[in-house]
């Protein structure tokens, strides 16, 4: 046996623990570190080379690809992929040799994708310009023609058309002179239109591409042109300023590839604070009935460890209990009650915002309940004593002593809740949360919190990105850039809480 | 010390029942069906300082939370007899506790201000009244903290946190926040015991003043103390009253050999 004096036994003591301590630091920031780097690289312009190959089943004999690391690197991996491919294969390995190219542009266009070429003309209705520099100006021609398409369709065709719906409704016969005049005006409008249409659909700029083939882009669909191996380095940072700023406003695009997740950023928030709004109350007063009220015997304590318990459940479960409960059985009956006249299709018996809420609500419930008792235990009894003693009932002591004292304790609970909550994937995918939401779960229409429609949330936006192709390197990027959102979001909310909790702990309890 | 200032000294034997703020009959209380009190009966002067003093877990603090009622929060609790507040029954079946704790204030051993403002401390008891009327409350806590000897110096902080007063500046705000309520007794559980000698000095001046406006029930195991404040003090052993009597006798020629042991620090 080893014998050791109380000295070392209390170093390696110390030590063994500080080194856990320190282990579990560098994990976290290890952690936090990968996810913001792989996160921000996605918002950098990337470079792009030529990739030529001799390959015969190749469909273009070179192609233009992005690529976030360096020309060597790259080269090498081509390498180290294609020896693997080709190592039990009867086919001599092709010659594939990427270089840089420089005057290439990227254009991302409007609806989310990304083309590359080299700059080879602009195409206007009366002309052909071979200089870039005029892109601006062709380009507001193209703005003019289409505030004036805008113009046409707002002001004209629309009125128009809600005469003519009017005329119908009233009965008006088709060979009416009134019902004629306005289908003439209809027609002259609609016919001014398309040719506005197809003038803008003649500005054109046209590039040519790694294989020499030359291809054409609609001016109208440019979204942002630039030429991605010649940016200095403020550049790019402003490149990426201008994406940050698209990627947290804009709707996904390209089947979640590329564009921004602002519904999901959204449905995150208004989730998690509803869910916080519902908890905080009934969380709060189940602790205070345990504390305060409920006899201290047997089955309290029995309720007490099944609340702990209930912590412990998996969140899947929670999620089939919301599905099975609140969505087919609760929904359905508030269906059956209210929405009869929309039968069988379904308005609350559907998975959607306000379940999710409710099933989160109640996944995070123990959290809130625990650490609310746990708040109530440290209010000392000369308080209620005192409140007492000046003539207050139980409801008052509770209502104006207690719960102000207990309130970070509360908070404690609700920043908990709101950490798990905002993490969740597994339950959400069951109750409500959807990879793409047409709509908001808010906007203008009566009664604009629409509880019942269903959202996209963060978690499930990144457990659906994982799922994606893995040599998009654009589409796994954005995995972790909202990967790096969502870490944001649940620090700031926590933030925000442990704010409120630090004020209402000065306020309340002894300096 | 003696007392120069006393008027006069009522024989307890002789009290009447108007002279008699708490009258206590054949009063026994069982916490966690321990027996605590036997039989009590005693009868507490009107507008007089009485002092109960005993050794630890003797039942003076079970006796005197009996006035107010705050036994009641202990959750094993029984009680046979009556207390007499100016006559009535407190333990009568329709009793108001919450109102009656506003006739019979308490202070407790440790301060305990609410964590609120000082004026809102103040305040507290005559909120829960549903008192809302802001000339009337700022009249109030001027006048409960005048009497409380603490007016002068918080006038200029009453918007303050009162967890940022001294002990003794905080004790007294304790007693501010009963006398606001104006009540007809008030009871006060070791009140000094947390203090230090220069501030208990304070606290025990303010307990003589107080005699004006209520009937003060004290609970004190400093025996000097007791001798200084109170006209009346009582003193009990193991649930049972041993001796009662104006002040001047009891701690200078006391009839039973047990309080002699007790006051002169022989046991206890």
């Amino acid at each position: 046996m080893l014998k050791l004096s109380a000295i070392e036994k209390q170093r390696i003591s110390s030590f063994s623990s500080g080194l856990s301590a320190a282990i579990l630091l560098i994990v976290l920031f290890s952690l936090v570190l990968f996810i913001t780097w792989k996160g921000a690289s996605y918002f950098w312009p990337t470079q792009v080379f030529k990739v030529t190959t001799n390959a015969q089943l190749a469909d273009d004999s070179s192609v233009f690809v992005p690529s976030s690391v360096d020309l060597d690197e790259y080269n090498q991996a081509l390498t180290t992929k294609l020896t693997i491919q080709f190592l039990n294969s009867n086919t001599p390995m092709p010659q594939v040799i990427a270089q840089k190219v420089d005057d290439v542009y990227q254009i991302n266009l409007l609806s989310g994708a990304t083309k590359y070429g080299h700059f080879q003309k602009i195409k206007t209705p009366n002309s052909e310009r071979y200089q870039i520099a005029e892109l601006n100006d062709v380009m507001a021609d193209v703005v003019t023609f289409q505030v004036e398409l805008d113009d046409i369709q707002n002001n004209h065709l629309t009125l128009l058309h809600r005469k003519i719906a009017q005329l119908n409704l009233t009965g008006v016969s088709e060979d009416a002179p009134a019902r004629q005049r306005e289908l003439t005006q209809f027609t002259y409008w609609q016919q001014k239109a398309d040719r506005i249409r197809q003038t803008i659909d003649t500005y054109q700029l046209v590039f040519i591409d790694a294989s020499e083939q030359d291809f054409a882009v609609l001016a109208k669909d440019i979204n942002h042109l630039f030429q991605p191996n010649s940016m200095s380095f403020f550049d790019k940072v402003s490149y990426s300023g201008k994406k940050v700023l698209a990627f947290v406003s804009e709707s996904p695009k390209q089947a979640s590839t590329s564009g921004g997740v602002f519904p999901a950023l959204f449905g995150t928030v208004i989730m998690v604070l509803m869910m916080a709004v519902i908890v905080a109350p009934f969380g709060a007063m189940a602790a205070i009935y345990l504390h305060e009220y409920a006899p201290n015997n047997m089955t309290t304590s029995i309720i007490r460890i099944c609340v702990s318990n209930m912590a412990g459940v998996p969140s899947v479960v929670y999620g089939v209990f919301g599905l099975g409960f609140f969505v087919y059985t609760l929904g359905g009956s508030i269906d059956s009650l209210l929405f009869s006249d929309a039968l069988p299709s379904p308005t609350f018996g559907t998975p959607g915002l306000f379940w999710a809420a409710l099933t989160m609500a109640l996944l995070t419930l123990p959290v809130v309940i625990v650490s609310t008792e746990e708040g109530l235990r440290r209010v000392p009894e000369g308080l209620r004593a005192g409140s007492y003693a000046l003539g207050a009932t139980k409801i008052e002591t509770i209502w104006k002593t207690v719960l102000p004292v207990a309130s970070p304790g509360i908070m404690t609970g609700v920043i908990l809740a709101i950490a798990r909550a905002a993490g969740e994937v597994a339950p959400l995918i069951l109750v409500g949360a959807v990879k793409f939401a047409p709509s908001l779960p808010i906007d203008s229409e009566f009664p604009f919190l629409h509880l019942e429609r269903q959202f996209m949330h963060l978690g499930v936006f990144i457990y659906d990105g994982a799922f994606h192709n893995q040599t998009n390197t654009q589409g796994s990027s954005m995995m972790f850039a909202s990967c790096m959102l969502l870490l944001l979001i649940v620090f700031i909310l926590n933030l925000f809480a442990i704010i409120v909790r630090n004020k209402l702990r000065a306020r309340y309890i002894r300096i | 010390m003696l007392k120069l200032f006393e008027t006069e000294t009522l024989a307890l034997s002789e009290l009447t029942e108007k002279q008699t703020a708490i009258h206590v009959k054949d009063f026994s209380v069982w916490l966690n069906n321990n027996a605590v009190l036997n039989k009590i009966s005693m009868r507490i002067p009107k507008n007089k300082i009485t002092a109960m003093i005993g050794q630890s877990g003797c039942g003076k603090s079970t006796l005197l939370s009996s006035f107010n009622r705050m036994n009641e929060l202990n959750q094993k609790y029984a009680y046979e007899g009556e207390v007499l507040l100016h006559g009535r029954n407190i333990y009568n079946k329709k009793e108001n506790v919450a109102k009656l704790r506003t006739q019979v204030g308490m202070v407790f051993q440790r301060p305990n201000p609410f964590p609120m403002s000082i004026y809102e401390n103040v305040c507290f008891g005559l909120r829960i009244q549903g008192e809302t009327e802001r000339r009337m409350l700022d009249d109030i806590v001027e006048k409960s903290l005048r009497n409380a000897a603490l007016w002068d110096e918080v006038k200029d902080r009453l918007f303050d946190s009162a967890l940022l007063l001294s002990g003794g500046q905080q004790q007294r705000l304790v007693i501010a926040r009963a006398l606001a309520l104006n009540p007809e007794v008030l009871l006060l559980d070791e009140p000094t015991s947390a203090l230090d000698p220069l501030t208990t000095l304070h606290i025990e001046e303010l307990i003589s003043q107080l005699k004006k406006s209520c009937t003060v029930v004290i609970v004190t195991h400093n025996m000097q103390q007791a001798a200084r404040v109170s006209d009346y003090a009582v003193f009990l052993h193991q649930g049972e009253l041993i001796e009662y009597s104006d002040s001047d006798s009891l701690f200078t020629m006391p009839s039973k050999k047990q309080t002699e042991d007790y006051i002169t620090g022989r046991y206890g």
